[in-house]
């Protein structure tokens, strides 16, 4: 990151301050890091897709074998695009075609096209992106980045190298937070390591997010800090939902549902995900848990297909309001 | 609106008055006059609004007979049919001085649950009639009719042209005194689509007490007219008792599916009791979603009906213990909320934009992933808090909204200056 003027004045997100900027600093991923040095070493490469859970050093690793790949023409022959945000096929096109056009600077034949959340694309853009990418074949490398390979259709994933990237290891995560923790004279404890790793569930970004805003509240984060930012920023908001559902109050658990989608603005897997783990806090009986969670897999599984988030988890909600009752009924 | 809605107060009274449908009419008299007891019932059938049940009326007034009917208000089960029809046909005294038509109306909406056995009742009452039984139909090929359909001759009523139904709006214009301009009837007419009820119903909602009806006055009836045919849709669909009459109310909709779903998932609770409906019924509408995620997704049209299916009669039928009752409905909330937040939102958005480009991410996950935690910061160490807003280049608007709260917003604007 090259800082400019005044922003040496500036706080970052540590989670761009600390982001391996060459493939050596990648401390996980081995095969796949060392399958991006031979590209870089033979500059001859196909298509790519990267696939694997939130967190575990995707963009990361593209950025970083880009850098190292093009050296001082990065900017010049590096694209990135998110296909959440540009989900027009359109935009994208006329992007692509503009940066794809001219050849590459430097002594690399290819350009690189970064393409993340690319499981957000519909099936028709796909269509149409795996032309483009047909097209500029001698010009351009794609990199498809998504969460789920199977949201991508098979002729692009047959045209890409697909590298599937596994969820983090804690003890990653813990020395890599412990790390991040002496550079910015964090006094960061044990169970503070714990507590990180128990919220952030294998994702990298949102622990170093978490170990950031903790260390904001005071100089020492421990598990209370930890607990205290994580339910700030994930308000109480849904517990308060789940127990309306379940005392049989749908229309005003739909309420709550309503202002945590518009007013917090959190997506639907999001809720449904924050559903998930207050089910093992609630104060029901344990077999109930886990009818509860398979009921909320069912859910999630369908937002996924499925096209509206307030259906999906209103229909969740009427579950639980039913649950409630057959429970109250020791059914 | 006047005690007498119009529809009834320009009922026709003859046969020869019934428009368009005229010789569907006629048939039907001359069946009626010529039926003796062995015959088969009569089974008229057609699109609403088309005069079938007026001319049942109009035939029975110009043969001076009485009519006896049976609607969907009334419960069909096997006993009500034989105690109310049953005896009215097979009990009619052979030499009565006046003539007699048992009229068993819209049986589409016969249920299969609580109108259990109704139709085969009906089929007894007609075989034994002793007076001229007939039934009324939108759509006499829903298999359930297969064997009815045995038993009755049918006689097909046609959905009105647009003229058709102009020619009856000028006629009630005149009668009422009321100077319409052609252009009005005809956008009337044309809303109605062959439906004459629902046209004559419009007029009179649109020009009573009014001695001019000008093209002006139709906006009223637009919206009007959209948001009633929503609440009918509704109601009719929540009232359905077969999978067939609420997949039908879904068709009569002129809005999209999505609003629709909006619609219909906002009032089931409303409708539905027992929280085991209410399950059950969101289980449906979250079936269709699915149907209609990969719809969207794959183009795949093909399976709409699916998703049509299930958001209708999977909902509608999931209503089994509770009753039907009249509801007002809501328009949906979430809709609501999200046009009244939308200033906001739109910032939230500029602020996701901001985060994007530093932190290579979407919008979306920089909302969802980012945001809560640079609230954090920024509402609880105001120094930290003015370097990251830099960073990010969040103007005073939006380290407001981030923060959510004046003190430390203020705080970091002053450090920043």
């Amino acid at each position: 990151m090259i800082l400019e003027g005044d922003d040496y004045m500036s706080e970052m997100m540590w989670t761009e301050k600390y982001r391996p900027r060459t493939l050596d600093e990648i401390v996980n991923q081995e095969e796949i890091v060392s399958r991006l040095k031979h590209f870089v070493k033979t500059k001859d490469f196909p298509h790519l897709l990267f696939a694997g859970p939130p967190g575990t050093g995707k963009t990361t690793a593209i950025l970083a074998f880009a850098r190292d790949l093009f050296g001082k023409y990065f900017e010049e022959n590096f694209l990135e695009l998110n296909a959440s945000d540009e989900r027009g096929i359109d935009i994208i096109r006329t992007r692509v075609k503009d940066f794809a056009r001219t050849r590459a600077i430097g002594d690399v034949p290819v350009k690189i096209i970064a393409l993340d959340e690319a499981d957000n694309m519909t099936a028709d853009a796909q269509q149409a992106l795996r032309r483009t990418m047909e097209k500029y074949t001698r010009t351009a490398r794609f990199c498809l980045i998504c969460n789920y390979s199977s949201k991508i259709i098979e002729p692009i994933q047959s045209r890409c190298a697909v590298f599937r990237f596994s969820p983090l290891k804690d003890e990653d995560i813990a020395k890599r937070l412990k790390w991040i923790a002496e550079q910015e004279n964090v006094n960061l404890t044990e169970d503070g390591v714990q507590a990180i790793l128990y919220v952030a569930e294998g994702d990298m970004r949102r622990a170093i997010n978490i170990l950031q805003a903790a260390s904001a509240l005071g100089t020492t984060v421990n598990s209370e800090t930890v607990y205290k930012v994580t339910g700030r920023a994930r308000p109480e908001e849904v517990r308060e939902m789940i127990n309306l559902a379940l005392s049989g109050k749908f229309i005003e658990a739909r309420k709550k549902l309503y202002e945590l989608l518009i007013t917090y603005g959190l997506s639907g897997s999001d809720i449904v995900r924050q559903i998930h783990r207050e089910i093992y806090n609630l104060n029901i009986p344990e077999e109930w848990k886990v009818k509860l969670a398979e009921y909320t897999g069912d859910i999630d599984f369908r937002l996924s297909e499925g096209a509206h988030e307030d259906i999906q988890l209103s229909a969740l909600l009427a579950h639980f309001a039913l649950a409630g009752t057959q429970m109250r009924k020791g059914g | 609106m006047s005690a007498v809605p119009w529809t009834e107060k320009y009922a026709p009274r003859r046969v020869s008055e019934i428009v368009r449908n005229t010789e569907a009419a006629m048939k039907l008299l001359k069946l009626v006059k010529e039926w003796k007891p062995g015959s088969k019932g009569i089974l008229l059938y057609g699109p609403p609004g088309t005069g079938k049940t007026v001319s049942v009326y109009a035939v029975a007034n110009e043969l001076n007979y009485e009519v006896i009917e049976m609607n969907a208000s009334d419960t069909r089960n096997v006993q009500n049919v034989m105690r109310v029809a049953g005896s009215a046909a097979m009990q009619a005294p052979l030499f009565a001085k006046r003539g007699r038509i048992v009229l068993i109306d819209e049986i589409d909406g016969l249920s299969g649950r609580e109108d259990r056995g109704g139709l085969g009742a009906i089929i007894k009452v007609i075989k034994s009639a002793r007076v001229p039984v007939v039934l009324t139909a939108n759509d006499p090929w829903d298999p359930r009719f297969t064997s009815l359909r045995q038993y009755c001759e049918l006689i097909e009523y046609k959905r009105l042209t647009m003229w058709d139904v102009v020619k009856v709006l000028r006629s009630i214009c005149q009668k009422e005194g009321i100077i319409a301009d052609n252009e009005v009837l005809k956008e009337i007419a044309k809303n109605a689509e062959g439906d004459l009820r629902s046209a004559i119903n419009d007029l009179q909602a649109l020009a009573e007490g009014r001695k001019r009806l000008t093209k002006e006055m139709l906006s009223i009836l637009a919206r009007r007219d959209r948001e009633k045919n929503i609440f009918e849709v509704l109601r009719m669909l929540f009232s359905a008792k077969t999978a067939r009459m609420a997949t039908f109310a879904l068709s009569t909709a002129d809005v999209d599916y999505e609003m629709l779903m909006r619609w219909i998932s906002e009032n089931i609770p409303y409708h539905m009791d027992d929280v085991e409906e209410l399950a059950k019924a969101y289980d449906a509408l979250s079936r269709a979603d699915v149907f209609l995620g990969r719809i969207k997704r794959e183009q795949n049209w093909k399976l709409l009906p699916y998703a049509f299916e299930l958001m209708s009669a999977g909902v509608a039928l999931a209503r089994s213990k509770s009753k039907f009752k009249f509801v007002k409905y809501s328009f949906p909330s979430l809709l609501k909320e999200l046009k009244s937040s939308k200033e906001q939102r739109d910032l939230q958005k500029k602020i996701g934009e901001k985060i994007k480009k530093r932190c290579h991410t979407s919008v979306t996950r920089a909302i969802n992933d980012f945001l809560p935690f640079i609230r954090v910061i920024l509402r609880n160490n105001p120094e930290v808090g003015a370097k990251m807003a830099k960073w990010f280049r969040f103007n005073e608007e939006e380290i407001a909204f981030i923060t959510g709260d004046s003190r430390s917003s203020k705080e970091i604007i002053k450090l920043l200056k």
